[in-house]
């Protein structure tokens, strides 16, 4: 019941949080009580267990990337280090206004550090490991959630305030599909453009379980390799970018328009193994980036087929139909690459690319030993770029946009951000780019039981008497087993026996004679 | 890798066959998928002999080396008594006495006929792999022994089953009515009324027994799609595996556009040379009946090599023309090499990937370059032979120098 008062999204009783003392908090909460999710990331200020600044900025900074967590979708993985974003407490945010007695309330709320995570979804499974802080986060929210329904007492804004922080920021999980079209020796560069996103992607914390990277050749194994093993992306061999835990989801011919597709709008066979999904929600900042040869309107896949603008945009209005994500970030580093994102008309959609209309985006530097370019230029000083932001980076999308001036780049880079519902300037890099965890370990425990109780009784009964959930009846076990379908043999019809032997009877006859036939008789 | 090579493929046994069986035992027609392209009375022939099919295969072998035997035995006799007529009616030149033919030379031949197919190496591979064709082989082989002894009937009926399992029999007509026309001793003339009563007598055995089997075929599954899956199938070449003929790169390679064009051309191909050969060859019927057979199994549109058998097998009947062979070791190296060629080449382009199609199909072009050299080659010898006997050995032209005789 818990569970689902709180995942109740359109009740109205839950707004987004606010950092407590702000008045806004109040009236953001009334704004959202019609809105249709996903709610718009106007507030996703300050979330109140963020005053936790020292220990948590320590945390993150000692705090080494999570490796690859395949097979378990665990948004709220409670331990990842360090990937909260202590400086987001709203006294040092712009456009915040209004200093607000942050660390005063978070002191009053101490005894339940308010602090859910946000990305706990209740509905999903976690990992086992974090039972015990996932059933204490819960219990928490829990207890939030009735004081919230009871409106018992005067904290009741502080708490309203303190569970409308977690629909505060407009994520709660970041994927990233990135996808290199190209095959071939000489498309190296696209290998390792894509490569240096994927790197840059998953030192910032979104783990290989939520990157879906389309690769469609392998240049680290390819025979003309001269240093096998790797992929360079700066000449001199500075900077390996296939290391040792790259884990490619679409790889060679897998690499096509349809897959694409299918993994942008999840429409994918039953079959396909949980890595080549794109398991978002409406809450996922999903950052798409995407390079190989293009020309106006369509971008080459492999050598056979294109993907259209409008396709691109048609899928990703299927994508947002259907709630798949939250906001996103569409990367194209390839010729003419802003005709690409000309088309698209969802909402929450930023869209940078390296060149124009007319336009050819250039590669950077050859490598004398590799014999190929090793990087496109755009990609290369976004690249750059992003080795300077680390997780708890303030870095916003307008710096971005400044990366690979025309001087730099030749062509000119454009972006698109009508179709956008913040300002960019407020939007980080780390929003797209990172992974960002709002979690908050901690190690006291609350007893509810009493609390509990009372919420409980108050709950309407339909509620209560929901049916269990359960797969439909697919496998016809008992036939199985108990009733083999007995297999019928063929046989031919009576007639064509008979007519068959017949006339085979009568040829022998017509053959030797009719006066062969007393003997038989 | 017998079953997997392609030299005994499209209308190979394992697969199909078994195939067509456990589709009918599911309840489906057995033509609905794509592999099946047998006869229904093949599919009750093996309904029940399913787990005998070595034996099966090796019966029907034995049968066709029986049949061919015993017609050979008969066809010797005809030869001689028609050769010893001809002395009679001092139709020879008086010194071809070394051209004819004696009963102690002709003595082994149906002997050897009949090791000549059981021996053959390609008669085994086809015995291993269980190509159906070998029951086509005993028919054909059953229809020239039936022919041979001048059983018009029996003829007509197997010339019926054999049309009736894969169409291209249907050009053994004109032979078969040749030679039962020359042993009733109808003269091939336009106006003669016998010969039109006799052809047409023939003709309506041949169809009508057609017609029946076909509608029989219709009672065994009460449907008529047998009709497009056996014989839309031999004619229209759907189905491009790789084998030992000429079809499946062609169309491999065509366009779209063109290819209806090319199968018509390619069809006629087969069908086409029988009627200059019927005007040639219309006193020696039995060797029209040989070089159709040969025709049929280079031009068809899925030979496999228990085609290539049957007609290898009546190789020995004209042994006499050795001397006349101008190509015969040139054509016999290339036999061999091409069929020792043919499992590397497929090898090489299928699972080593080093090769590619172009290797297999020349070496397929090879061969059959080879088998039509082998034919044209018997059918000069046979001319020139047929020549010299009324002609005489030593030709000389009108101004006394020797001539040398050249086919055009």
């Amino acid at each position: 019941m818990i569970f689902k008062a709180f995942s109740n999204r359109d009740d109205s009783v839950i707004g987004p949080p606010a950092c407590p003392g702000a008045g806004r908090g109040q009236s953001r909460a009334a704004s959202h009580l019609t809105t249709e999710p996903p709610r718009t990331a106007q507030d996703n200020g300050t979330i109140c267990c963020r005053c936790r600044l020292s220990s948590a900025k320590t945390e993150f900074n000692k705090a080494p990337i999570r490796g690859s967590e395949r097979g378990h979708y665990s948004p709220a993985t409670g331990k990842a280090k360090g990937s909260g974003t202590p400086a987001r407490c709203g006294a040092e945010r712009p456009g915040h206004g209004g200093a607000r007695p942050a660390r005063a309330a978070c002191l009053k709320l101490k005894p339940f550090n308010g602090c859910v995570d946000p990305g706990l979804r209740l509905r999903r499974e976690l990992p086992a490991a974090d039972a015990l802080d996932t059933f204490v986060e819960t219990t928490k929210l829990g207890v939030v959630i009735s004081f919230i329904l009871l409106k018992k007492s005067n904290s009741f804004s502080i708490f309203q305030d303190q569970a409308e922080q977690f629909f505060r920021s407009g994520h709660t999980n970041n994927w990233a599909v990135l996808v290199c079209t190209s095959r071939f020796w000489f498309n190296y560069r696209h290998v390792a453009n894509t490569l240096s996103v994927y790197r840059s992607v998953k030192r910032l914390g979104i783990p290989d379980s939520h990157i879906v990277l389309m690769l469609a050749d392998d240049m680290a194994c390819n025979p003309r390799n001269p240093k096998p093993a790797t992929v360079f992306s700066h000449k001199n061999m500075e900077l390996n970018v296939y290391g040792d835990d790259v884990e490619v989801d679409y790889r060679s011919y897998e690499v096509t328009v349809e897959n694409f597709l299918r993994v942008l709008t999840g429409r994918i066979p039953p079959s396909t193994p949980r890595s080549k999904r794109l398991l978002s929600d409406d809450r996922s900042n999903i950052l798409i980036y995407m390079t190989g040869h293009g020309g106006n309107g369509f971008l080459k896949f492999q050598d056979s087929e294109e993907i259209t603008n409008v396709e691109l945009a048609d899928a990703f209005e299927q994508m947002w139909q259907k709630r798949r994500y939250n906001e996103l970030l569409f990367i194209i580093d390839t010729c003419q690459g802003a005709s690409m994102y000309e088309r698209f008309y969802s909402p929450n959609i930023m869209a940078l690319a390296s060149s124009q209309v007319g336009e050819d985006s250039l590669s950077h530097q050859p490598d004398l030993a590799i014999g190929v370019h090793l990087m496109d230029r755009y990609t290369f000083y976004v690249l750059e770029f992003l080795e300077e932001i680390h997780p708890a980076s303030q870095t916003n999308m307008n710096d971005l946009f400044q990366v690979c001036p025309k001087s730099l780049c030749v062509s000119t880079p454009g972006h698109r951000t009508d179709l956008f519902q913040r300002d960019p300037q407020n939007v980080l890099i780390t929003d797209f780019f990172g992974s960002v965890r709002k979690v908050e370990i901690t190690t006291e425990t609350v007893s509810l039981d009493s609390d509990l109780a009372g919420f409980e009784s108050n709950l309407p009964k339909d509620e209560l008497a929901t049916e269990p959930l359960k797969y439909a009846e697919q496998l016809p076990v008992a036939q199985i087993i108990h009733q083999k379908p007995k297999q019928k043999d063929w046989h031919p019809p009576g007639g064509f026996i008979l007519g068959l032997w017949a006339l085979i009877i009568m040829v022998f006859f017509k053959t030797y004679g009719i006066k062969h036939m007393k003997h038989i008789f | 890798t017998e079953s997997t090579s392609p030299d005994s493929n499209a209308f190979v046994f394992c697969v199909s066959v078994v195939e067509g069986l456990a589709l009918l035992d599911l309840g489906v027609s057995p033509y609905s998928g794509a592999i099946f392209h047998e006869t229904p009375l093949i599919i009750y022939l093996f309904h029940f002999l399913i787990e005998y099919a070595e034996f099966v295969f090796m019966i029907t072998d034995v049968l066709t080396a029986v049949a061919l035997y015993l017609a050979i035995q008969d066809f010797n006799k005809v030869v001689f008594k028609k050769q010893k007529f001809l002395i009679e009616l001092d139709k020879y030149a008086p010194d071809v006495a070394e051209l004819i033919q004696t009963p102690m030379e002709m003595h082994y031949i149906p002997l050897k006929v009949a090791l000549f197919y059981l021996l053959n190496p390609y008669t085994v591979m086809s015995c291993v792999a269980k190509s159906t064709c070998a029951i086509n082989n005993t028919v054909i082989a059953f229809f020239i022994l039936a022919t041979i002894k001048g059983s018009a009937f029996l003829s007509a009926v197997f010339l019926a089953l054999a049309t009736y399992q894969s169409l291209y029999p249907l050009t053994l007509f004109a032979p078969a009515l040749l030679y039962l026309l020359q042993r009733e001793f109808i003269p091939i003339k336009l106006k003669s009324k016998s010969f039109w009563l006799y052809t047409m007598q023939y003709t309506a055995l041949y169809l009508c027994s057609l017609v029946v089997i076909i509608c029989l075929s219709f009672f065994l599954l009460n449907s008529w799609d047998f009709i497009p899956s056996v014989y839309g199938f031999i004619l229209s070449v759907p189905d491009l595996t790789p084998n030992i003929g000429l079809f499946w790169y062609f169309f491999a390679e065509m366009f779209e556009h063109f290819s209806l064009f090319f199968i018509c051309v390619f069809q006629i191909n087969v069908f086409f040379y029988t009627i200059p050969l019927a005007i040639k060859l219309k006193e020696h019927p039995v060797f029209f009946m040989f070089v159709q057979i040969a025709v049929i199994s280079i031009f068809k549109s899925y030979p496999t090599v228990g085609d290539i058998a049957l007609y290898m097998a009546f190789l020995p009947v004209w042994s006499h023309l050795y001397r006349f062979l101008r190509n015969i070791f040139i054509l016999s190296c290339v036999l061999v090499v091409c069929s020792l060629l043919f499992p590397v080449l497929w090898h090489l382009w299928i699972y080593a990937g080093s090769a590619n199609s172009n290797f297999y199909y020349a070496i397929t072009l090879a061969f059959n370059i080879g088998q039509i050299l082998l034919i044209s080659d018997y059918f000069y010898a046979f001319l020139r032979r047929e020549y010299y006997l009324t002609h005489g050995l030593h030709l000389t032209r009108q101004d006394g120098t020797e001539a040398m005789l050249v086919l055009k």
